[in-house]
């Protein structure tokens, strides 16, 4: 029936112009839409359940879950300590990932722009990427002490890869026909890269960046875990704790780990917005 | 310029492609051509007839294993130093993250020392040539917030910008539709008609090519070689309405022969 209609009003002809709207992708706005309950309910439903769970489980097993009311107090009571250790945690991870990216963007632009020098570092890299950095931070920590440098060192390293096969990939994405209208100008290959194949990589760069800003922190925290001496940071603060069997203690320091790691999620997709207009815009229009 | 002298000569040229385990491809065998300052040249034939490879040589993209080519009396490469030469893509290459305004001026800015030795030209800024082409209100907006046609008006303004002593064109009009090519078919022509510009412009449309040309040079595959070389008498400006006259249609009627027997002479 419906079928049949359709098919009437098909071969009718049309006497105007259709106007096919533009499709938008239906995008996060950063104004007021989080206010919506569509946009924040399911989440605050999906807390709700894990606290429910939580609670049940440190109520039958007090030895493998702390309850919560205790996390919260122990939180409050010593907020100076958990801020302050926090602080080191973030400073390494930070710090860490500086030198990662930096070491990692200089990488990416000598392999893109010399393919020896590609041939030679890459793998090298890979296996650098393949071996498991909790097993290299004890050996860092022998080498250089309990100071700053193995976490920062563990930190650069965990950030180091994904930001080297993206940026380098992303240096040598730019269309033959780009390259070709600025070759017939003679564009040098420093006014190509600054350019032309940076900007390109832009995106490859920051889609690197959202893995790592939040690995970074785990970085830091494996570095001060083997740095059994560590004076400071969350993760000797979760091991002295765990050492003293203070579980509500050891939670305490996951949490704001874990809201660490959503913070730098945060700020980096923030900055990716700033940078990457006109990418998002081209998104945003469906190609 | 002095009138007569020749702006793009090509002696002789051969270019072949190596093919892994099978006869080597000859995209261009023993070709000759010699373009005169200041006129328009069509490159017209079937694919895989070396047209494309031809405009690649002059462009200095690429070196032939054999022959001389010429832009201006020097090597592409040296005409291309020398910032002598606009290339319009098959895409329009602009960069996405640049407005149009700013994608059009990024050719200036590269390789400034050959921009100064040019700067004594005087003519119309980029704003105006944007203007002409019909991007004022595009100016400052990114290429993906343009409609095909806009984006490849910008890359032609891009070129022109450059002032290029030569202009190549590798079929910039392909991938538009037959309304929008016609448009910008004309505007080229009025942008040629004020800058002046020699253009080697490659294409696969009959009709394209005898509105543009003075000349239209016909190729023919396997290997790749011209076959034919015919001028086109039609007055100038060239409008819309000529395309319906029946002097039009005897050029293409005649190219399209040609064409025809280029492929023919090819099968037997």
């Amino acid at each position: 029936m419906n079928a049949a209609e359709d098919v009437l009003t098909v071969t009718e002809p049309e006497p105007e112009l259709i106007v096919v709207p533009p499709v938008r992708r239906p995008m996060w706005r950063p104004g007021l839409g989080f206010l919506h309950p569509r946009m924040w309910l399911p989440l605050v439903l999906m807390l709700a359940v894990l606290a429910t769970l939580w609670t049940w489980g440190a109520h039958s097993m007090p030895y493998l879950l702390p309850p919560l009311g205790d996390i919260g107090a122990t939180l409050r009571e010593d907020a100076d300590y958990y801020l302050n250790n926090a602080w080191v945690t973030l400073k390494e991870a930070l710090m860490g990932l500086g030198l990662g990216l930096v070491a990692a963007f200089v990488l990416a632009v000598i392999t893109s722009e010399f393919p020896l020098a590609r041939r030679a570092i890459m793998p090298v890299a890979v296996i650098l990427n393949v071996t498991p950095l909790v097993a290299i931070a004890p050996a860092l920590v022998v080498a250089f002490g309990f100071g700053a440098a193995p976490k920062l060192i563990v930190t650069g390293l965990i950030c180091f890869f994904p930001i080297l096969i993206n940026t380098s990939m992303g240096l040598r994405a730019v269309p033959q026909p780009v390259l070709q209208v600025y070759q017939t100008v003679n564009a040098s290959r420093l006014e190509t890269l600054w350019y032309i194949r940076i900007p390109m990589a832009m995106p490859y760069l920051f889609a690197a960046l959202r893995i790592v800003f939040p690995l970074s922190v785990v970085g830091a925290v494996v570095a001060e875990l083997s740095a059994a001496g560590s004076s400071a940071g969350l993760g000797t603060a979760i091991s002295l704790a765990s050492s003293m069997n203070r579980l509500a203690a050891v939670y305490a320091s996951i949490a704001i780990l874990a809201l660490l790691g959503s913070v730098l999620l945060l700020l980096v997709t923030a900055l990716e917005r700033r940078v990457l207009h006109w990418h998002e815009s081209r998104q945003g229009n469906g190609g | 310029m002095p009138s007569g002298s020749v702006s793009i000569s090509v002696r002789g040229a051969r270019r072949v492609y190596p093919v892994k385990g099978g006869t080597d491809l000859i995209a261009l065998d023993d070709v000759d051509l010699s373009v005169p300052a200041g006129s328009f040249v069509s490159v017209i034939g079937p694919s895989g007839c070396g047209k494309s490879t031809l405009l690649r040589l002059v462009a200095g993209l690429e070196e032939a294993d054999r022959g001389d080519v010429r832009v201006c009396g020097v090597r592409p490469a040296e005409a291309a130093a020398a910032k002598m030469l606009g290339l319009v893509p098959q895409a329009p290459a602009l960069l996405p993250w640049l407005t149009v305004l700013k994608n059009v001026t990024l050719p200036l800015r590269v390789n400034r020392a050959a921009s100064r030795r040019r700067a004594s030209a005087p003519g119309p800024s980029m704003e105006e040539l944007l203007r002409k082409a019909g991007l004022q209100d595009a100016m400052h907006k990114l290429p993906s917030q343009l409609s095909g046609g806009m984006q490849q008006r910008t890359a032609i303004v891009r070129a022109f910008g450059l002032r290029p002593d030569v202009l190549l064109m590798d079929e910039p009009f392909s991938a538009l539709d037959e309304f929008t090519r016609e448009s910008l078919q004309e505007q080229l022509l009025d942008l040629w008609d004020e800058l002046k510009a020699t253009v080697l412009f490659v294409t696969h449309s009959v009709s394209e090519a005898v509105r543009l040309s003075d000349k239209i040079v016909v190729m023919a595959p396997r290997p790749g070689r011209i076959t034919d070389i015919i001028d086109v008498r039609l007055p100038r400006p060239r409008r819309a309405e000529l395309l319906k006259t029946p002097e039009f249609h005897h050029y293409e009627d005649l190219v399209r022969d040609r064409l025809r027997g280029a492929f023919q002479a090819n099968a037997a």
